[in-house]
């Protein structure tokens, strides 16, 4: 085993250092939550399995690689995050803060439509009673399991209207920058949870 | 906590199970392929690049199968985009607003040398690593980057499509040819004693065909993709 690796040469430990890379990738790419980043480290994982390619010499397949693996899946990549563009709103409220007279014409509607037409979104209002059955305590694995993006509740001891979403989604931040002069409207932002948690 | 132990034991095992079966390798080895294709290669097909050589003359029926197989996936990408409403504003959706100008500008200095890279790639595919399919994906990064630079470009899926098939058939065509000077079918057109100047004519005239179409098919993919959601 010693001589085994005293007889590797400065290639070989380049390859070695290269897949251990390739593995610690692979895994960063399963456990973050960033789309961004995300992509990054997808051209990154083909970059350094082209490199490889390269040092088993195979320039052929490593050309395809980079071609392929670290421009055009990105770029679709890049293109597929963009293109979400709808807003779905869950609303469990059930009173006259989003539809009024049976017309969407209350304040919250009047709100997130400013809000949504602002950042170039389609905005969709849902009250599918099955989702808005669910307790409170749910409302937190809505967010996550289903797409819908933003949950509106009534707090009854207060009466302010909250509004819940994903803290790693970037337009909560936007929200709440926008609701924060209203007096009546809180948001809350539910953090991530690990992979498996 | 417990999904996580598994899931590192597994990928543990995974790791364990890959690295036996490299050390398993060196018994499976053996090298009559490599000596043959080193020895003829050449002569047989005219091409420095011993993979092109399998590619396009040794193995040329498995290649058409792959370059169908593009075919038949982008069919099913247009197939999945496909909407029944005719949408009454089918631009493209990059913004102008959301594009970095510094991202703009380098991509129209850098759109030229990636479309010459890539011709260089696909037309000296016999001499240098490369080929149709590797030329052909640089074209279409080209073709992408394209979009970024001209946000409003409007471009019909249909007939670029159309044109796909039709130089999957002219590959088609071409790579039956030798039936009417070999005797075989999907091999080189010329005689197999021919001088390798004469071959890599065909070789060219392949690797230009099929440079094309993995361009044009990647092209109708990410075009298919950029309209969706629109």
């Amino acid at each position: 085993m010693l001589n085994y690796i005293t007889d590797l040469s400065l290639i070989d430990y380049t390859a070695y250092a290269l897949q251990f890379l390739l593995i610690f990738i692979a895994i960063a790419i399963v456990l973050h939550k960033n789309n961004g980043t995300i992509i990054i480290l997808i051209a990154s994982f083909s970059l350094v399995t082209a490199s490889l390619y390269v040092i088993n010499n195979a320039p052929d397949v490593a050309i395809a690689e980079v071609a392929i693996g670290s421009a055009i899946i990105p770029l679709i990549y890049v293109i597929s995050i963009s293109r979400q563009r709808e807003f779905i709103v869950l609303d469990k409220a059930m009173d006259d803060f989003i539809i009024s007279d049976n017309q969407f014409t209350g304040v919250g509607y009047v709100l997130l439509k400013r809000f949504s037409d602002f950042y170039h979104l389609e905005l969709n209002i849902t009250n599918d009673p099955l989702l808005c059955r669910l307790g409170e305590g749910k409302d937190q694995i809505l967010c996550e399991e289903t797409n819908v993006d933003l949950i509106v509740t009534k707090d009854p001891t207060t009466n302010e209207y909250v509004l819940k979403g994903k803290a790693s989604n970037i337009l909560m931040q936007k929200l709440e920058q926008m609701t924060k002069d209203y007096h009546n409207i809180k948001v809350i932002k539910f953090k991530d949870r690990d992979f498996g948690e | 906590m417990s999904r996580k132990i598994i899931l590192l034991t597994l990928l543990g095992t995974l790791f364990v199970v890959f690295t036996m079966s490299m050390i398993e390798l060196e018994t499976l080895y053996n090298d009559y392929g490599k000596l043959y294709f080193l020895e003829n290669g050449f002569a047989d097909t005219g091409s420095r690049n011993l993979v092109t050589a399998i590619l396009l003359d040794y193995r040329l029926f498995d290649s058409l199968f792959e370059a169908g197989i593009l075919l038949i996936a982008v069919s099913g990408v247009i197939w999945i985009s496909k909407h029944d409403i005719e949408e009454k504003n089918a631009q493209f959706m990059i913004d102008k607003y959301k594009t970095p100008d510094l991202f703009v500008t380098f991509s129209r200095l850098v759109y030229p040398l990636m479309l010459t890279f890539g011709f260089y790639v696909i037309i000296n595919g016999h001499l240098s690593p490369g080929g149709g399919f590797q030329g052909g994906a640089i074209v279409a990064t080209a073709i992408l980057i394209l979009y970024y630079i001209d946000a409003d470009k409007e471009t019909n899926i249909g007939l670029i499509v159309t044109v796909e098939k039709i130089i999957y058939l002219l590959i088609i065509v071409l790579a039956s040819l030798s039936i009417f000077t070999r005797g075989t079918f999907f091999t080189n057109f010329f005689a197999l004693d021919a001088s390798p100047d004469t071959k890599a004519i065909y070789l060219v005239l392949l690797n230009v065909l099929i440079g094309f179409k993995v361009a044009l098919g990647l092209w109708t993919i990410f075009t298919a993709f950029l309209k969706e959601g629109r």
